[in-house]
């Protein structure tokens, strides 16, 4: 750190009160008897009022100003004239244009660069020279502007390529989510006419024998969980002679797929006694069941297997397992 | 100079004779024409406007007054480094005592430095009359002062300091003198608009 730079902040801290007491009082003693140090003290005094009216102090430095250097008339009233002057300033600079001249100027001596080439014009056309001058720092003005017109122009694109991408995700998204919640309906729907179906089946199987199920005792229902290899007993279920309707939940095991089918075969001679529409899995924490339900009529004193096919997106379907049962009378 | 109305304001407190003898004593050989004088007066302002005093103008009056009639008693001359360090040695008693009598003022100023940030109509209207001040005042400086104090204090930051480089370089002197320099015109134009802005 440069000895100056090191001076003008210990002064500062002067001024904002917030040196240690001896040090102070070092400093209030050279603030009249030292020519140098009264100068330099009122050159850091007016750029620490500057830098406040300009905005440029913050947190403690700032805090400190306004508590302890404000607190003075006569420093408020060195802001306020600071203030004044800063907007002075400023209108002599954008007015005057003196600055811009100076500055032409100086690069001209400092750099002896492009500009300095044309100094042949210089002692007899000033005016060729400033013209030239001036339009360099238009052109330049005029550059920054453009590069930084372009660089928010580039930042606002992609922001908007942003948005479109993730807008386009979304509908993917909403078409996919349309796509199975159609895929379901239809499912739901085929399962509804073969129920439909069934029910009118069986109704004219019922009217045919002249019996209607007792209201509340037609129906029979059962878990079946699937068949393990080579082992385990086949369930078996009594079905009571007024049982009209037989509902099975399959247990299923894990899988991939989203919808199933269910076949009902005689496993004696391998006969298809009933098929589902496609089924989807109703599921409770990991487990995932398929509920399916047929006409008892159906059922003799034999074994029998519900047999569960996955079905795919394009719609092969899978055997996965078969659940067998015994019906006893 | 010293003008004719401080003069008037003085002598209820010092006789023509014993502030002439003041004045010659703080130039020290140097006829400075009262300049020696206003300098060691602002610079005890300073000191006792750091020190939070609400009437600093009083206390650095009351100052040189102590020492001119210290300077009457000693013949016209006090034995000491220079006269600025016993200006000083006297400033701090009178701080001290004005201290001890004053201590109800701290509790003023704190009262007065809240009421520091408030921007009234009157404050408006004080600034618009130093806007005008300035465009009068600035006027009034010859030209390469005013290129010099407009180019010095131009800009924010970086910017400032860059600009205060160059403006050093081309002048062919330190940007601490640049400083310095820069600072005295901004002394002149300021008392200028106080001036000014007291008599509209």
């Amino acid at each position: 750190m440069s000895n100056s730079t090191n001076q003008n902040q210990v002064s500062t801290q002067y001024l904002l009160g917030t040196l240690p007491e001896v040090e102070r009082e070092r400093l209030d003693e050279l603030s009249v008897t030292s020519q140098e140090f009264a100068d330099s003290l009122s050159a850091s005094e007016k750029d620490l009022i500057d830098s406040y009216v300009q905005g440029e102090l913050s947190g403690s430095t700032l805090a400190q100003f306004e508590s302890h250097y404000l607190a003075s008339q006569i420093r408020r009233e060195r802001v306020e004239f600071a203030a004044a002057f800063q907007v002075f300033a400023k209108k002599q600079a954008v007015f005057d244009g003196s600055s811009i001249r100076r500055q032409a100027e100086l690069d001209r001596k400092r750099k002896g660069g492009w500009l300095s080439r044309l100094s042949v014009f210089g002692g007899q056309y000033p005016a060729l020279q400033w013209g030239v001058a001036v339009a360099a720092v238009v052109f330049i003005a005029a550059g920054g502007f453009l590069l930084l017109q372009n660089a928010r122009l580039r930042q606002q694109m992609s922001i908007e390529q942003a948005h479109r991408d993730e807008l386009q995700q979304r509908e993917l998204q909403l078409q996919k989510e349309l796509d199975q919640q159609r895929a379901s309906n239809t499912a739901i729907e085929q399962e509804l006419a073969q129920v439909r179906e069934e029910r009118a089946r069986m109704e004219e199987e019922l009217k045919k024998s002249g019996q209607f199920p007792a209201s509340g005792t037609g129906m029979l229902s059962f878990v079946l969980t699937p068949q393990l290899r080579g082992a385990g007993q086949t369930k078996s279920v009594s079905i009571p002679a007024n049982t009209s309707r037989v509902t099975v939940q399959l247990s299923l095991e894990p899988n991939d797929y989203q919808t199933f089918a269910v076949v009902l075969l005689d496993q004696s001679s391998h006969q298809e006694l009933w098929r589902s529409g496609k089924l989807k899995a109703s599921s409770r924490g990991d487990n995932r069941t398929l509920n399916v339900g047929f006409s008892a009529g159906l059922l003799k004193p034999q074994v029998y297997a519900l047999q569960v096919s996955g079905i795919s997106a394009n719609g092969q379907s899978e055997v996965l397992s078969d659940y067998p049962f015994k019906v006893v009378k | 100079m010293v003008s004719t109305a401080h003069k008037q304001n003085r002598s209820a407190d010092l006789r023509e004779r014993t502030f002439r003898r003041l004045l010659v004593w703080l130039d020290q050989g140097v006829d400075t024409n009262g300049q020696s004088y206003l300098v060691i007066r602002g610079r005890l302002l300073g000191y006792f406007d750091r020190k939070n005093c609400l009437h600093a103008d009083e206390l650095a009056d009351e100052t040189l007054n102590r020492v001119a009639r210290r300077l009457e008693e000693e013949g016209g001359n006090i034995e000491t480094e220079i006269p600025a360090k016993y200006c000083y040695i006297v400033a701090r008693f009178v701080f001290m005592e004005h201290l001890r009598a004053n201590e109800k003022e701290i509790a003023a100023l704190d009262n007065v430095s809240r009421q520091a940030n408030v921007m009234s109509n009157e404050d408006r209207d004080r600034k618009e009359k130093m806007l005008e001040c300035l465009d009068h005042c600035a006027a009034k400086l010859d030209s390469s002062q005013r290129d010099l104090i407009f180019g010095y204090y131009v800009g924010e930051q970086r910017v400032k300091i860059e600009n205060r480089r160059s403006l050093a370089q081309t002048l062919g002197i330190t940007v601490n003198a640049l400083s310095i320099r820069a600072c005295r015109v901004r002394d002149k134009l300021e008392s200028c608009v106080k001036e000014c802005a007291g008599r509209q």
